[in-house]
């Protein structure tokens, strides 16, 4: 148990569809008095899903759209409670699931650094000591003083990527996003992505580029239609999934 | 994931996001207009000017003071309305984050709630100054203020939790409430006073629990109230039922409320 880092057991998530669901509380109210029962239809985002993954390894996920990939790592951080099975995770989670959540335009970067940070769950000491590393990671200089609408997507995109990356988390989710901005600072990213590996962080790494999930992974798993279809090594199962695609 | 008792721990745990999104929203009224500080303070003295001129004579014989009493009334009165009304759409409106990244979701209801708490702490100013005007004698019960405030605030998030959650499923709870705030403003001694109430409604009024509230703020402001202590201890009473109403409905639904947004 002491080097697994995430453990997922028999995890399923349903998305109850009513077809003639009362949105308003005045029909919601009128369905109940006539005791009418609502007719529903249940997708399944999730079915059974079970994975271990160890501390340190990165692990990616690849499938189609709709396979249930990023629902299968809002589950692993904390954002959805599946309908059914467990999730046990140690260690503090950092998703890079879109960059900059949070941010409000009008506050200055500085502000929003302490904005975006507490919403990654840091305390203000922790980000007092690390905020002039992630001022000089994003390479804004001055401007981290301006407010964020006077910023282009580059910087705000910049600017989200430092504080995620700074946060030191033991788990890293990488939904999609590995660089942003340009071949600098992409360069930048990859050795942060890089250095993360040597520290031993563990990984969840979603992508439809399988140059670099065959490059960066230990391992790969395949999701298709809610349920893992194929796990195993890299380049064995990018190579199927490729195949499968054609 | 989360129990009732792990998600108050949370909510501890996330404070610095709290008093993040506090000065967010003081920052972000302010920075926009030199008058957005002023106006926390000037909507309430205008709002009693207008009521004064059109109701001081009507009400002047049974209600010394016709201004103070307003004025305060008015401020208890917005604390409330502004906070719960704010609340009501706070998680919608932070959907994007709820639906990327795990947070304790009472940290948005609860942030409208202390960051009401600070406006109304501004707008006591025009209200103390207001008391001086009018030569309106501030008790010693003034130094309850602060209880008062705090079981306000009890009130005002347990309110919220239930309308914030409940909107999520029903949209149309804005509207609702809306005309159920309008209307439970009349039903509260506001801008009239108690001795207006005819005797067959004074049941539905003494169920109101604004009426303590008010009654109350009104007490350790400069009112001579009677039964103060009772009311006092009907207001607590009323703030942890609503808390605890407000943190069970919160509790039995937040984890289905990322599923509907």
């Amino acid at each position: 148990m002491s080097d697994t880092a995430l453990k997922i057991t028999d995890v399923s998530v349903r998305y109850r569809l009513s077809r003639e669901k009362p949105k308003t509380l005045q029909e919601y109210l009128i369905h109940r008095l006539k005791g009418k029962k609502t007719s529903y239809e249940d997708f399944w985002a999730l079915k059974d899903v079970n994975l271990e993954v160890g501390k340190g390894e990165t692990l990616g996920i690849i499938g189609s759209n709709g396979a249930g990939k990023s629902t299968l790592l809002k589950v692993v951080a904390g954002v959805l409670k599946p309908t059914k099975g467990n999730v046990s995770v140690s260690g503090k989670i950092a998703p890079l699931i879109e960059l900059g959540a949070g941010f409000d335009m009008e506050l200055t970067g500085s502000e929003n650094i302490y904005l975006n940070a507490s919403i990654l769950g840091l305390s203000k000491r922790e980000i007092d000591n690390k905020f002039q590393a992630i001022v000089d990671f994003s390479e804004l200089g001055g401007f981290i003083y301006s407010p964020l609408k006077t910023y282009s997507s580059g910087m705000i995109a910049r600017l989200g990527f430092s504080i995620a990356t700074e946060v030191d988390p033991d788990i890293l989710i990488i939904d999609e996003i590995l660089a942003v901005g340009d071949e600098h600072f992409k360069k930048k990213s990859k050795e942060r992505i890089s250095r993360f590996r040597e520290k031993g962080v563990t990984m969840l790494f979603v992508s439809h580029a399988m140059e670099d999930v065959s490059r960066l992974c230990n391992s790969v798993l395949w999701m298709d239609r809610g349920s893992p279809r194929m796990c195993g090594g890299p380049v064995a199962i990018t190579t199927e999934y490729l195949k499968a695609m054609v | 994931m989360a129990t009732y008792k792990s998600e108050a721990f949370d909510i501890l745990r996330y404070k610095e996001l709290l008093r993040n999104l506090v000065m967010r929203d003081i920052k972000v009224r302010y920075k926009r207009s030199v008058i957005g500080f002023l106006w926390v303070m000037l909507n309430p003295l205008l709002m009693m000017l207008i009521l004064n001129m059109v109701f001081s004579e009507v009400f002047r014989v049974s209600t010394k003071n016709y201004t103070s009493y307003l004025l305060s009334g008015i401020i208890l009165w917005n604390f409330f309305s502004h906070s719960t009304s704010t609340a009501l759409p706070s998680l919608l409106v932070n959907s994007n984050l709820i639906k990327k990244i795990y947070l304790p979701k009472a940290i948005f209801p609860l942030s409208v709630v202390m960051s009401a708490v600070v406006n109304f702490v501004f707008s006591l100013v025009p209200l103390f100054f207001i008391f001086y005007l009018t030569d309106t004698h501030v008790g010693n019960r003034i130094i309850m203020l602060p209880l008062v405030v705090i079981i306000m605030g009890m009130f005002c998030f347990g309110v919220s939790l239930i309308l914030s959650t409940l909107t999520v499923f029903f949209h149309d709870t804005i509207y609702i409430y809306e005309v159920g705030l309008l209307a439970w403003m009349y039903m509260t001694p506001v801008f009239f006073p108690e001795s207006i109430v005819p005797e067959r409604f004074r049941l539905i009024f003494h169920l109101n629990p604004m009426y303590y509230f008010i009654s109350v703020f009104r007490g350790i402001l400069y009112l001579d109230v009677p039964f103060f202590y009772e009311k006092l201890l009907y207001a607590f009473l009323c703030s942890l039922a609503a808390l605890s109403a407000g943190w069970f409905f919160y509790g039995r639904y937040k984890d289905r409320v990322v599923y509907h947004l």
